[in-house]
């Protein structure tokens, strides 16, 4: 570790960004990957864990149906991917999560299941939300086949020939998720029961161990189809591609309530995040070494730019304004020189700032922490928050009232009586029990919406408190007026959580779904945005990142922004 | 008996007294009481589906100053906020519980999180219930499937008589429960579903 990457190496703590500032859907619908995100964490923590994959049953045949149990042996404990392949027709086939049928299902599983377990694994994963499972189960899990790429890739490889390039750069995975669920859903195991457990009780750990492997079975098992349909004349894929192959994701509005529903965990995600580019910023001088590093690491965001490849229009424009702002970067004389300066970091983001697009600047504070792990180990093993379930005792009225002056400006500036700022309502859906979003005037089902009218809800608490003495507790308000309690209890947690709260109107007409997804979707690592409208998009996640087999090796986690060179 | 996780208690649990159209919060205080119960292997389920009952039927009350042996306090809906309440104002509370277990989750739920010391004794004045270190002790004699008239205070000192407490020990992640109440909470929760519209289906990847 060299003196620059400790903390020794700031002498002042740069002050980190307001909530005013980071707390907008549209920022936050401009993350990108980090070192803080999840799938990050788990290639670190694995190896950490000098864990062993490997394929424990293979029952696949020839047209690749069958069965597959894939083993980790971690230091103290023993999990398994349990894998079914189905057949299903090609029109049965949809990533929506509104199937009901897929090529794959998968369950993440505690030890390695005996007979009558697989039997019961067999009977309920084809079915999943509609089976029962079992609290041996970390995850629920199922797949498509990309009809992309997968049998072109299995013919090629089936003859010998190896993939083009520029299909597997398009396409990015074999085969894609449409749902990974975990904490108890349909009777899997709770969350809560991971405490204590050092691998599995970071938040979403078990899921992202579920889609990597996925993405380790979907290379095995093109591997093995082709050799059973080529013979002597068929080849592996190869390692330069196989590495550039991630796991497809198709994700929804079911993602979007938690952020909302989840305050401290926000939070916590997101001051992480703040405070690792804080970090960085009061970095005072950089060695050349590093300095060449972040400048590769832009040369790799430019690339990674230009192969980005998307059919929705405004996020076309975007990325399309985001390789001109990175090749103007990379093109730009000063830049040498800005990262010689003191306070490099620092310099040269506000050198470039007022020009450059919030994709472009969210890019930048990516790559901005990505050389400096040792800086931000506390940051990376702290993702996880506790939340409370009272609330605390000891406020005011006043209290109250003054925090909502300070931290919900951004709530009380919105007039909530324009029929814009209540365009639409958050729903849960009768077809697959998934949140959706109505519109107030054309569906029915409002008196039943779900309570993410913040601004709303902040309006009705500043009317009715002004009205009562400003000494009285908030416990004897909320026992006067329950229906302020989920608004008072956000208020006290956003106090202590300033970052618990996305500072739009969630139910405005101007606001876009699909920056709560990609804002969520960042943490977890995914790359590749492909938005298919402003409520639903396609990513792919692990695409870069080492295989099993790569983990023991050096810098393994260094694939921010992958690219395939020569495409 | 069907095998149910925490998760699944909490958000069925919410869901189905919502759907009598409980107060968001109070559903979901409702829902972590029951989860910390189930946490904490004592029976919950009939208790909820009584008290949606109940509450349709105008048979409990969310008041604290309102509340008689024929219409109890409903301390699965207001437990949590009535032991704010005493705790923050420090003052003793006196009147009518139903379903007192859910006062005692609520009694706990404050205690693993605020470490707040209170006290829960009869009409006589017996303790009933305390909290002491982030733990909840329950005197063995309470019956906590008929209305109580209790009092509620926060405490200083306390001078236990000859009774018998036990503590309510963290031990359970997977609750078996009956599949036929289980069935009934989850239809309840399914009321608070919407059939979707061809809006919200349209640019939704249908």
């Amino acid at each position: 570790m060299s003196f620059q990457n400790t903390k020794s190496n700031l002498d002042y703590y740069h002050p980190i960004r307001p909530p005013s500032t980071v707390m907008k859907l549209d920022r936050l619908g401009s993350f990108h990957q980090s070192r803080l995100s999840f799938t990050r964490r788990l290639i670190d923590d694995l190896k950490y864990q000098k864990s062993k994959i490997e394929i424990y049953q293979w029952d696949i045949d020839n047209s690749g149906i069958g069965s597959a149990i894939i083993k980790i042996a971690l230091k103290k404990e023993t999990l398994s991917l349990v894998i079914f392949c189905h057949s299903i027709n090609d029109e049965e086939r949809t990533d929506r999560v509104i199937a009901e049928k897929w090529d794959m299902t998968f369950s993440l599983f505690r030890g390695i299941p005996n007979k009558n377990e697989l039997n019961q694994l067999f009977k309920n994963l084809k079915i999943q939300e509609s089976g029962r499972h079992n609290s041996k189960q970390l995850t629920l899990s199922r797949a498509n086949k990309s009809q992309r790429i997968f049998e072109k890739v299995l013919n090629d490889l089936s003859i010998g020939k190896q993939p083009s390039e520029k299909l597997i750069n398009d396409v990015g995975y074999l085969v894609r998720t449409t749902a990974v669920y975990g904490n108890g859903k349909f009777g899997i195991e709770d969350f809560s029961k991971t405490n204590g457990h050092i691998f599995l009780e970071k938040p979403f750990q078990a899921e992202m161990l579920t889609v990597y492997l996925v993405r380790y079975f979907s290379i095995e098992l093109i591997n093995f189809l082709a050799k059973k349909k080529g013979g002597k004349k068929s080849v592996n894929l190869s390692k330069h591609l196989t590495k550039h192959l991630g796991v497809g994701n198709a994700t929804g509005l079911g993602m979007a309530p938690f952020l909302v529903n989840h305050q401290e965990l926000i939070h916590q995600w997101i001051y992480n995040r703040e405070t690792a580019i804080s970090r960085v910023f009061s970095i005072k001088r950089l060695n050349k070494k590093t300095q060449n590093k972040i400048i590769n690491y832009i040369h790799q965001a430019f690339k990674y730019s230009l192969q980005w490849k998307v059919d929705d229009r405004l996020q076309s424009k975007k990325i399309e304004k985001l390789s001109l702002d990175l090749k103007k970067i990379l093109q730009n004389e000063e830049l040498t020189k800005l990262l010689n300066f003191h306070y490099p970091i620092k310099r040269f983001f506000n050198f470039f700032k007022d020009d450059i697009t919030l994709e472009t600047q969210e890019i930048l504070n990516s790559i901005f922490i990505e050389p400096f792990p040792e800086l931000l180990e506390d940051l990376i093993n702290n993702m996880g928050a506790e939340e409370k379930k009272s609330v605390l005792i000891s406020y005011t009225v006043n209290d109250i009232l003054e925090i909502i002056k300070d931290n919900f400006n951004w709530a009380i500036k919105i007039d909530t009586s324009k029929p814009e700022e209540n365009y639409c309502f958050w729903y849960t859906s009768q077809t697959k029990l998934e949140p959706r979003l109505g519109i107030t005037k054309k569906d029915a089902g409002i008196e039943k919406q779900l309570p993410f009218d913040i601004a709303h809800q902040i309006k009705q608490a500043v009317n009715t408190l002004n009205k009562l003495p400003s000494n009285m507790t908030t416990a004897e308000v909320m026992i006067n007026h329950p229906e302020l309690r989920n608004i008072i209890k956000r208020v006290i947690i956003n106090k202590s959580m300033p970052y618990s709260e996305i500072q739009n109107n969630l139910i405005g007409k101007d606001m876009k779904p699909i920056d709560i997804l990609r804002c969520k979707l960042s943490f977890f690592g995914a790359s590749k945005y492909d938005p298919k409208s402003n409520l639903w998009t396609r990513v792919t996640l692990f695409q870069g990142a080492p295989l099993p087999n790569q983990l023991w090796k050096k810098n393994i986690n260094d694939w921010l922004f992958p690219n395939l060179s020569n495409v | 008996m069907i095998s149910v996780s925490l998760n699944e208690i909490y958000s069925e649990t919410y869901k189905a007294l919502r759907s009598v159209n409980i107060e968001w919060s109070l559903a979901k205080d409702c829902a972590n009481k029951a989860k910390w119960l189930a946490q904490h292997d004592q029976s919950f389920l009939g208790s909820i589906l009584k008290t949606a009952d109940f509450y349709q039927k105008k048979e409990i009350t969310i008041s604290i100053n309102k509340n008689t042996n024929k219409k109890p306090l409903a301390s699965a809906l207001v437990g949590l906020l009535l032991v704010e309440y005493v705790s923050a104002n420090k003052i003793t509370w006196g009147g009518y519980i139903d379903s007192t277990k859910f006062l005692l989750a609520a009694m706990g739920i404050i205690a693993e999180e605020q470490q707040i010391y209170l006290i829960l004794e009869n009409e006589k004045k017996d303790i009933m219930a305390f909290t002491k270190d982030k733990n909840i002790y329950v005197n063995s004699n309470l019956d906590t499937n008929v209305p109580n008239y209790s009092f509620l205070r926060t405490y200083d000192f306390i001078k236990k008589k000859n009774s018998k407490f036990t503590s309510f020990k963290k031990n359970k992640d997977v609750t078996n429960l009956n599949d036929k109440c289980w069935e009934r909470l989850k239809s309840m929760a399914f009321e608070t579903y919407v059939p979707e519209s061809e809006t919200s289906k349209s640019r939704a990847g249908y």
